[in-house]
């Protein structure tokens, strides 16, 4: 059952060197419990992405195409005073960097109290004891001590279970997380994703988990979604769209992965660069960097073409055949 | 968290500097040429009259000896005797400071009541039309000079709207008809204590003027100080993640925002406040505020070194409390803030 479904979205940032196009059509959707992985480059428009779901681009950003579908609205439309009982209550996000996303001169019960209030707990005694449930429920030890500290007495891992807590707070339908483990050690990353995992699993919450990590895809994702230059290359579930990459830029990305017995081999590279977002991109935005590019390729767009149900590529070289 | 180990080497480090500006101001005000004891003899004295009075008060000893004389005096807490007035310095001090203190109490409370929100929005909405009218209100706040200020601010609150009184701490009526016993020297505190309600209204009434021309500096520092760290905090990623969970925006202002903005306002409000004491002399002068600013600007002028000596202590006392004060306040606000 589709949940959210990102349909043609275009944002574009004005800088003083002129329009950054962004996203240039994007789409995707979440299905009710599953972890949707968006994985790009530095730049492709992932957090962008992710942002502009609930409303939290910056000032010089604009969505000037496309729509979010969440239960028959379209967050894009909606007013300040809506998205807010959007926001935590249906779809929450979590950051990067849990050391700086969480606020520095209040205490972890403090701040999830603070979200309880925002979405209709007003006893005291009521929020302190969701809050410890909370804690107890990402896996933190001591949620009565925990609750009363600071977040920077709190190792890295302890703050991003914290920040997950609030986060479920109000018991939203979608997380949305933004790189949840870039920031942590490689240990500790496991750990958060199994959370992420489990809450996907016994809460039936659905994650849209923005990473440019492919194992943690892998290993954590059941769809993923392709973002190149503000754009979706490639689509579908993780085992068909990793056993059998159909898009050049894909099978490029996978092929330059290190993998056991590569010791000592040079790794595959993709030649060229991306293209900057200050460009107006005609056709595929892959083409200079494509092997395979045809004229064509330069001129026009590519649509998605299907791979059996479960997996889409944008890329010409799978249209079907036209017999006029 | 503070400590009591840290608050008693705060003091001991405070007595250092209390000593450092004591020794200070004493050779200062000994070394330069003038004749204090003909100065306390008054008008046209014999040199014997001087030479007499020179002894009385030790001033024929070495500088040494004198300085150890005033601190002996100094820690039994005798502050000595004007050379002008010839009064206790305690008993004027007693009366003149707590007017300034109530004064600049007053101001600072106006700077901070209205200072703090205005520097939110100011930050809340930058590059506003409120943005740039309160950047310019703080900048003239800042800049225009007090005495300037004190004097349209009568003309237009008593000459032309008849408002407000011109000067002094409390009309004549009520001195005569419903005096006010004085037990703090503070006249709003003490009326308070008395239930004196038409002697306090009346020192009020009395209060508003001067206290808001001497607001003016220091409203004018908090709110760009705010408006600055305003802004910084709002661009920190805790902010988004407060939208991200649907906090309002009343909370994420004046809560999440402004606990972090008003850290490093704290330190400069603190400072312009220990400031008024001594640059509200201009305001109390002209308002004829009988306060400190107004009584060491007479010593100065009359060269009346015991005064100078004793308030520049006193200054320097509110200045080391204030600043312990900003600390702890500080450490109370920040949990990561450790005073050791």
């Amino acid at each position: 059952m589709t949940l959210l479904a990102v349909e043609n979205l275009h944002v574009q940032f004005s800088t003083p060197f002129g329009a950054v196009y962004a996203l240039r059509g994007i789409d995707f959707e979440l299905s009710k419990g599953e972890i949707l992985g968006l994985v790009g480059e530095t730049g492709c428009g992932k957090s962008v992405t992710g942002r502009s779901i609930i409303g939290l681009l910056d000032e010089n950003a604009e969505v000037t195409q496309g729509r979010v579908r969440f239960e028959n609205a379209d967050l894009l439309q909606l007013s300040e005073a809506d998205l807010r009982e959007i926001r935590g209550n249906r779809i929450a996000m979590i950051f990067q960097d849990p050391a700086v996303a969480l606020n520095p001169l209040f205490t972890i019960g403090q701040q999830i109290g603070d979200v309880l209030r925002a979405h209709g707990a007003d006893l005291r005694s009521e929020q302190r004891e969701r809050a410890l449930q909370l804690l107890n429920d990402v896996g933190l030890p001591d949620p009565a001590q925990l609750v009363d500290v600071y977040p920077h007495q709190l190792s890295g891992g302890q703050q991003q279970r914290a920040m997950i807590a609030m986060c479920l707070a109000a018991e939203p339908d979608v997380i949305i997380a933004d790189e949840p483990t870039t920031a942590l050690d490689v240990t500790i990353q496991a750990q958060i994703l199994d959370l992420l995992r489990m809450l996907q699993r016994d809460r039936e919450i659905s994650v849209i988990l923005i990473t440019h990590d492919l194992g943690i895809v892998a290993e954590t994702c059941q769809q993923v979604v392709v973002l190149y230059a503000g754009r979706v290359v490639e689509k579908g579930s993780v085992e068909t769209l990793f056993a059998q990459p159909q898009h050049p830029y894909t099978r490029g990305l996978l092929s330059a992965l290190p993998r056991a017995g590569s010791r000592g081999r040079e790794l595959n590279v993709i030649s060229g660069t991306v293209p900057s977002g200050l460009e107006r991109i005609k056709g595929c935005a892959f083409a200079p960097r494509c092997g395979f590019a045809m004229p064509r390729c330069h001129e026009q767009q590519p649509a998605f073409s299907a791979f059996g149900p479960k997996q889409q590529s944008a890329c010409f070289l799978h249209e079907p055949l036209n017999h006029d | 968290m503070f400590t009591l180990k840290y608050l008693l080497r705060r003091l001991g480090f405070s007595v250092f500097v209390l000593v450092g500006a004591l020794v200070l101001t004493f050779f200062v005000s000994h070394v330069i040429p003038s004749n204090p004891a003909a100065l306390y003899a008054g008008a046209r004295p014999r040199p014997e009259q001087v030479a007499e009075i020179e002894k009385k008060l030790g001033l024929d000893k070495p500088l040494h000896q004198q300085f150890y004389l005033y601190v002996s005096e100094l820690l039994e807490g005798n502050l000595g005797e004007s050379y002008h007035s010839r009064r206790s310095i305690n008993t004027d001090l007693s009366i003149f400071l707590p007017a300034t203190l109530e004064l600049v109490i007053a101001a600072v409370l106006i700077a901070l009541l209205l200072g703090i929100p205005v520097g939110v929005l100011a930050g809340a909405w930058p590059r506003s039309p409120f943005d740039y009218a309160t950047r310019l209100v703080a900048i003239a706040g800042v800049s225009v000079p007090s005495f300037w200020l004190a004097l349209i601010a009568q003309f237009i609150f008593f000459s032309q709207l008849d408002l407000l009184p011109l000067g002094s701490r409390i009309s004549r009526d009520a001195t005569l008809f419903y005096p006010v016993t004085a037990q703090t020297g503070f006249y709003l505190i003490d009326a308070a204590i008395s239930g004196n309600w038409k002697a306090w209204a009346d020192a009020l009434h009395h209060l508003i003027l001067p206290a808001l021309v001497l607001a003016a500096y220091p409203l004018g520092i908090t709110i760009r100080m705010i408006q600055t760290s305003m802004l910084e905090a709002l661009s920190e990623t805790y902010i988004t993640s407060a939208r991200a969970a649907g906090l309002s925006r009343r909370v994420i202002l004046f809560k999440l925002a402004l606990k972090n903005a008003i850290m490093p306002a704290l330190t400069v409000v603190g400072l312009s406040f220990a400031y008024s004491i001594t640059g509200a002399f201009l305001v109390e002068t002209i308002f004829s505020w009988p306060g400190v600013g107004k009584y060491v600007t007479e010593a100065v002028l009359n060269v009346d070194f015991p005064v100078i000596i004793a308030v520049t202590l006193v200054v320097t006392v509110v200045y080391i409390f204030v600043n312990l004060v900003v600390d702890l306040l500080q450490s109370l606000l920040d949990p990561r803030v450790r005073l050791a």
